[in-house]
């Protein structure tokens, strides 16, 4: 009973690892189409993957994606009353986007057919 | 009408007293950048707040309700407490200055302000002061006896207790009496690739340190 529930433990542990791993990559996917500003992409991740994070952790990573120069960040007035900050995709954080969604994808599917027995409840 | 406009007496001192905190703990960071820090949580927060309170369909740009305390409050809950947001904001910060300088000044300027946030960072400091100042003795002996052939280098001599010490010396003052040059000319090559290779080690550890404790911040939800 105590060795279950530390399994548990151990898989949870690893799963959240698993999520902040691609929490970069993600981010910057969600930019691919256009700028966005914080809650934006937070609603998109939300929507579009598993990958529902703090709020408290998505606004210093946007920083610090702007501080290695791969997003670039804009001010806009809102209808709401009040500017909100837009981040978008600079020409060095394209082609770096494009190239670890290659690497994912390649991770992915290689990890995919290891993986394929166990789907097939072999 | 505006989302401010509307916004309730007891709304905004909840925003300005939580902005305010994580302000005194954004030292460090610049102004300029502190201040879009602030503004943009700012904004989150109250998009966040009316947002929980809209009529189902609408988006939070087209919301213009009275943002109450509770939805304020529920808005701060979701960002964590300003210290613990102030934390990854400064961490981030310090490692994106890693990444784009790997320089060692740059590196313990960084060091010093994770030092001033966390234990974690104090131990990473001193260790790094260390392999920086070893690093920094080796070179600059190698370069010493260069212009110091005879008395600079790596030397064994007796303390006068019966034991001996080993000590690097840059050549200012004459040789110890009864001591020996280590390494003699082989200082030089040796100094260099040891120096330069603790250097680096330093930097690389360190940074790894960096990573590891900002992935450590990293909260997912759910």
């Amino acid at each position: 009973m105590r060795d279950d529930g530390r399994d548990l433990e151990t898989a949870d542990k690893w799963e959240v690892q698993l999520r902040k791993g691609c929490l970069e990559l993600a981010i910057l996917a969600a930019l691919w189409d256009g700028k966005l500003y914080g809650l934006e992409v937070l609603r998109r991740l939300e929507s579009d993957s598993d990958l529902i994070v703090s709020e408290g952790t998505v606004y210093p990573l946007l920083s610090r994606l702007k501080a290695l120069g791969l997003v670039q960040s804009e001010w806009v007035e809102s209808d709401a009353g009040h500017p909100r900050k837009y981040y978008a995709l600079t020409s060095a954080g394209r082609p770096r986007v494009r190239q670890m969604a290659g690497m994912w994808t390649r991770f992915s599917s290689s990890m995919s057919r290891l993986l394929a027995p166990l789907a097939k409840g072999k | 009408m505006a989302m401010s406009d509307d916004m309730s007496g007891d709304a905004q001192p909840r925003i300005e007293t939580y902005l305010s905190r994580l302000r005194q703990r954004l030292r460090g960071v610049n102004d300029r950048d502190a201040r879009e820090i602030v503004e943009e949580l700012r904004s989150h927060i109250m998009d966040k707040a009316a947002a929980s309170g809209k009529a189902s369909g609408e988006s939070a740009g087209e919301v213009h309700g009275e943002l109450t305390p509770a939805a304020i409050d529920a808005a701060l809950a979701g960002l964590g407490s300003p210290e613990e947001l102030a934390s990854q904001y400064i961490t981030d910060d310090l490692l994106a200055q890693a990444e784009v300088s790997r320089w060692p000044l740059r590196i313990l300027k960084s060091l010093f302000r994770w030092a001033s946030l966390s234990v974690a960072g104090f131990f990473v400091l001193i260790g790094s002061i260390g392999g920086y100042f070893f690093g920094t003795v080796f070179i600059l002996v190698a370069v010493a006896k260069l212009f110091h052939p005879r008395t600079a280098g790596l030397w064994v001599f007796p303390n006068g207790g019966g034991d001996f010490e080993m000590s690097f010396r840059l050549g200012f003052g004459s040789a110890p009496a009864g001591g020996r040059d280590l390494l003699g000319c082989w200082i030089i090559p040796i100094g260099w690739l040891v120096g330069c290779g603790l250097v680096m080690l330093t930097t690389y550890i360190t940074v790894r340190f960096m990573r590891q404790y900002r992935k450590s911040l990293v909260l997912p939800q759910g």
